[in-house]
């Protein structure tokens, strides 16, 4: 499916493509979740 | 309350919806007034998608949750991020591309009209009901507090919300769900702050973090493999992604919300707004119940938060066994402050030995505390059953109510309500779209005007507000508000999801076999609540799995002559 040039673009400062915007998400989220495991073991 | 309270909450419900309401007048057609003007940019719509699945019950009963049970709740949306990239990168364009006012829509042009009534009935049925519990799960919690009637309570929120969805439509509902989720974040913050302060001097956050770790409520994060434990990392990342897949990527309360998007960049940008703060908003709002937990070890809280259930049972006949009951209470929570003091001066002087024997204490202690509030709760839900089972929903209420200045205090009130609206209208929005789409336009009266088709949107509307008010004056729940909303979703959620996934990556299913297999998914999901303990969540994922393997196994034995009509051409 072709998408119009205008939504190629992100318009996001140094992610060019999608691709990059939902790995940066994904490591947003894994960041969370050793954040939550680490606060989890040092304070049970 | 006092008169400033008055003054914030209905000033700031009034303005809103009356700003709204001026905003958008004149959208006649039915484009604009399903699907918006066309303009709307990514924070609208990253604003208007949180704050339609983050309802009331979300800011007034989460809170209660991390009181009660610790941070590990905040499980349930680890699944939500990789859900929006998924719907964001695949979904999303085909809704755009097909140009449908309903997620439904596309299961027409995929399949068959059968098995796009079958998904937009399932939706009504389930988000209908769910519409019920948006309004009367803040409505009841705080009539109860307030001392208000709650059939004028869910009346009068409920008149307003179909008021100015019913006039302004989707552009009215995104509008007012900017400024509402303002009025939440700024009330939730500044209750943070006033918590902050109010907690014991010499107490520092890390010191609160090792008094609510003590208590088991700072476990984030569980590995158990236990299926009977309702929220782990499993749970969180495999239920959790199925159903945000499915309540983001095929509930139209949500779909609607990213279709008005400007262009397919402003609707995934909104919807990468949401991967990224939906977890850190949950555990915040934890958090905040986790802190409250704190403040009420060294600030004696009553010994059941629903005070009005505990005063009218006092006065009429179970009134010695609660005063004894409450002297035991606050006799066991004395001692328990008094070693939590203990227990902090042996933490500042790294004496590790006077330091565990007064966590032990402390623990006993709590023990008792724990012990009499739920004595009290059975003696009170033994005289009259149909007290709230779950006194947790009234706990950051009363906190707010006790502890917070006036001002303040009419702030968060206004930010509750703020919630139960936002949610309200997108939902009331979206039974109306599907109703007018998916059944009146698709069935009834295939050729008529647009103004016809918008009358009758706005006709279907209402009709749902007023069920929903209607369900919610009738309705009598038990269990943990914002748990019920959950898991009334995770019951048709996940073969609603299947409909879907079959009909985006497997090409080969045709209609017939995807919707006789869709309705023996959801028998047998019928068939498993009743019968097994599991988590909740699983359910999603067994739904939509059983969807698609019965759709498969279905096609078969059918063979290629039962494709869909569409199957061949769709996307």
């Amino acid at each position: 499916m072709k998408e119009p040039p205008d939504d190629k673009e992100t318009g996001l400062p140094g992610l060019r493509s999608w691709g990059r915007v939902y790995w940066v998400v994904l490591g947003i989220m894994a960041a969370w979740i050793v954040l939550l495991t680490a606060l989890t073991r040092l304070y049970s | 309350m006092n008169w400033i309270d008055y003054l914030i909450l209905v000033g700031s419900l009034l303005g809103i919806a009356a700003y709204a309401i001026w905003s958008t007048r004149g959208r006649h057609d039915l484009r604009s007034y399903l699907k918006g003007s066309g303009e709307t940019k990514w924070l609208t719509i990253g604003l208007s998608v949180m704050a339609t699945q983050a309802s009331a019950i979300t800011f007034l009963s989460t809170p209660g949750q991390g009181y009660e049970s610790g941070l590990g709740f905040v499980q349930n949306y680890f699944g939500a991020p990789v859900a929006l990239i998924i719907i964001a990168a695949v979904f999303l364009p085909i809704y755009r591309r097909l140009k449908v006012y309903t997620a439904y829509e596309y299961l027409g042009h995929r399949f068959d009209p059968k098995t796009r009534l079958l998904g937009a009935g399932l939706f009504l049925v389930q988000r209908g009901l769910g519409a019920g519990i948006t309004i009367y799960a803040p409505a009841i919690v705080l009539s109860t507090v307030m001392g208000w009637r709650l059939d004028v309570t869910i009346v009068c929120s409920g008149l307003l919300v179909v008021l100015y969805t019913v006039l302004g439509g989707c552009d009215a509902v995104s509008l007012t769900q900017k400024y509402q989720i303002g009025v939440i974040f700024a009330g939730m913050l500044a209750a943070f702050i006033v918590l902050l302060a109010r907690l014991p001097a010499g107490l520092t956050f890390t010191d609160s973090l090792a008094l609510a770790g003590g208590f088991h409520r700072v476990n984030a994060v569980d590995f158990s493999l236990n299926p009977d434990r309702r929220y782990t990392i499993w749970t969180g990342m495999l239920g959790g992604l199925f159903l945000a897949l499915s309540y983001f990527g095929t509930d139209q309360s949500q779909v609607q919300r990213y279709l008005c998007g400007a262009s397919l960049r402003e609707s995934r940008l909104g919807l990468m707004f949401n991967a990224v703060f939906k977890i850190p908003m949950q555990f915040f709002i934890l958090l905040l119940g986790v802190l409250i937990f704190v403040f009420y070890q060294f600030e004696r809280p009553p010994v059941y938060f629903n005070r009005s259930a505990w005063d009218y049972q006092a006065a009429h006949g179970s009134g010695g066994r609660l005063r004894a009951l409450e002297a035991d209470f606050n006799e066991a929570h004395a001692a328990e402050r008094t070693d939590l003091r203990s227990w902090l001066e042996a933490r500042h002087a790294g004496n590790a030995a006077a330091e565990s024997a007064a966590r032990g204490a402390a623990a006993a202690a709590h023990e008792r505390v724990e012990a009499a509030r739920a004595e009290t709760g059975k003696v009170l839900r033994a005289a009259n059953p149909r007290t709230t089972a779950n006194d947790d929903d009234y706990v950051f209420i009363t906190f707010i109510l006790d502890h917070l200045p006036h001002g303040l205090i009419g702030l968060l009130v206004t930010a509750f309500f703020a919630a139960a609206l936002s949610s309200k209208a997108g939902e009331l929005n979206a039974l109306g779209s599907t109703t007018t789409v998916d059944i009146y336009r698709h069935i009834v009266k295939r050729e008529a005007s647009d103004a016809h088709y918008v009358a009758a949107s706005k006709w279907f509307t209402a009709l749902w507000g007023l069920v929903a008010i209607a369900f919610a004056l009738f309705a009598n729940l038990a269990e943990n508000l914002i748990q019920a909303v959950n898991i009334l979703g995770s019951i048709f959620y996940g073969v609603v999801l299947g409909l879907f996934l079959v009909a985006f990556f497997l090409r080969r299913i045709g209609g017939t076999a995807v919707f006789w297999g869709a309705l023996a998914a959801q028998a047998l999901v019928f068939a498993l609540y009743s019968a097994l303990p599991i988590s909740y969540l699983w359910y999603n994922v067994i739904g939509c799995a059983a969807c698609m393997a019965f759709s498969i196994i279905l096609q078969a034995v059918i063979g290629p002559g039962g494709k869909g009509p569409a199957a061949a051409a769709a996307a």
